[in-house]
């Protein structure tokens, strides 16, 4: 994963975790996010942050259309403007008042967010679907040497029947989406989750020992 | 039915949760458990020598330990919360009811330390919590990888009631939740049973209420 991710997509949650009508935290590499789906199905991403306390809007509701902070009720649209103060019934939100987005694609079950207006459109899964998000406390190069495998310049990395898409989160924490051939039985996307959950062992053990560099 | 039970309490919740959710009603008994040590007194411990909280009194029948008590009340008034007779779903409500002993051993230690300062080694409880946290997702993954929403079938069971709360409680012992998308939809799924109650710490879903319209003038 590139350090300057200005203008390039990261993959932050699979579509299936995120319904209609709710909100998660999830990170592009700097910042916190609060990632939300409204009741008609559309995706937004803001800063996990409301501008009235500071609370963690990942924290909020979503109701219709729009994104409420837990703390005062403080309500935003998809596009970050604020549309409702409960305490000032009467008053409409000034459009000075609003919450940092970003822009968002969904595709092949994956959302993906950028900072900026990316270039391109985020990378095709070419007869791979998701199967499960797992947070790995590890480096890339740690998650590497436990596949056997490197990963390309979209951050994908191929290990036997599985595929996987990397998202560096903290120092030393990575979020991995796996991926398995769209046509694969449901024993064996048991298996390639397990499978996933050993390459986990393995690449925690290798930056526990750092025997990777 | 006398419920023995401390608000904060994630295992007198269990209790006041299942019976909720099945129309129970229980007479609730507050024990000072903090800063009070009632659960330690002379006649708590003539009920439970264990010196544990819940206690359950039904007449001359008194249950300890939370996930007996679930039973109890499950098999009395909602049998459909027990496993069914599939020996797999039988297998998996003891696997969970087990393993939610684990949680309170971890989590639950994590919490009462960071909460009540109570002594113990905060790292390696949280740590632990952390590894009860990964068994609960991967096993939520291949129920739903099955078609199933909970942990023994596609229908709550009294061990999804075991383990919610401590999970639910997880930050209060700083382990953060953020890492589990699976469990996530779960305890959605259980909050948005009918019936749901509260506890300090686990709220209900707030856009499942309508929402409050105060006229301009009002407020």
């Amino acid at each position: 994963m590139l350090a300057d991710t200005t203008g390039s997509w990261t993959p932050v949650a699979l579509s299936a975790d995120l319904p209609a009508g709710t909100v998660n935290p999830a990170r592009i590499a700097t910042e916190s996010i609060a990632l939300w789906r409204s009741d008609s199905g559309r995706v937004a991403a803001s800063a996990d942050r409301c501008p009235h306390r500071g609370m963690r809007l990942s924290h909020g509701f979503v109701r219709g259309e729009a994104i409420s902070c837990i703390y005062h009720g403080w309500s935003y649209a998809q596009a970050g403007n604020c549309l409702r103060i409960p305490a000032h019934p009467g008053l409409v939100p000034p459009e000075t008042i609003r919450v940092v987005t970003h822009a968002v694609e969904e595709a092949d079950g994956v959302i993906w967010v950028a900072f900026g207006t990316p270039a391109s459109i985020p990378p095709k899964l070419d007869g791979f679907v998701p199967l499960r998000s797992l947070t790995i406390l590890a480096m890339t190069a740690q998650i590497e040497a436990a596949a056997g495998a490197v990963a390309n310049s979209e951050g994908l990395i191929e290990s036997g029947t599985i595929r996987l898409l990397l998202s560096t989160q903290h120092e030393g924490e990575t979020l991995v989406h796996v991926l398995v051939k769209d046509d694969a039985d449901v024993a064996t996307r048991i298996t390639a989750s397990r499978t996933a959950e050993n390459l986990r062992r393995t690449a925690e053990d290798l930056q526990g020992k750092g025997s990777v560099q | 039915m006398k419920l023995y039970d401390y608000i904060l309490s994630p295992s007198g919740y269990k209790v006041r949760l299942m019976a909720a959710l099945i129309g129970v009603k229980l007479e609730l008994r507050p024990v000072d458990f903090h800063p009070g040590l009632e659960h330690r007194s002379p006649e708590l411990l003539s009920l439970n020598p264990a010196g544990s909280i819940p206690i359950l009194e039904d007449g001359d029948l008194i249950l300890t330990e939370s996930s007996a008590i679930l039973v109890y009340l499950a098999a009395k008034a909602a049998p459909k919360w027990l496993a069914g007779e599939k020996p797999e779903e039988a297998a998996r409500v003891q696997q969970w009811l087990s393993f939610s002993g684990r949680l309170t051993a971890s989590l639950g230690a994590a919490r009462l330390h960071e909460m009540l300062l109570r002594p113990g080694d905060i790292a390696a409880l949280q740590a632990q919590g952390m590894a009860a946290l990964r068994e609960l997702e991967a096993g939520l993954v291949e129920q739903r990888l099955r078609g199933m929403r909970f942990l023994a079938a596609d229908r709550p069971t009294v061990a999804d009631i075991a383990c919610f709360p401590y999970v639910a409680l997880a930050p209060d012992g700083g382990v953060l939740l953020d890492a589990y998308p699976t469990i996530r939809l779960w305890s959605r799924a259980l909050r948005s049973l009918d019936g749901f109650i509260e506890m300090p710490g686990i709220h209900r879903l707030h856009e499942l209420k309508p929402e409050p319209q105060i006229e301009p003038g009002e407020a």
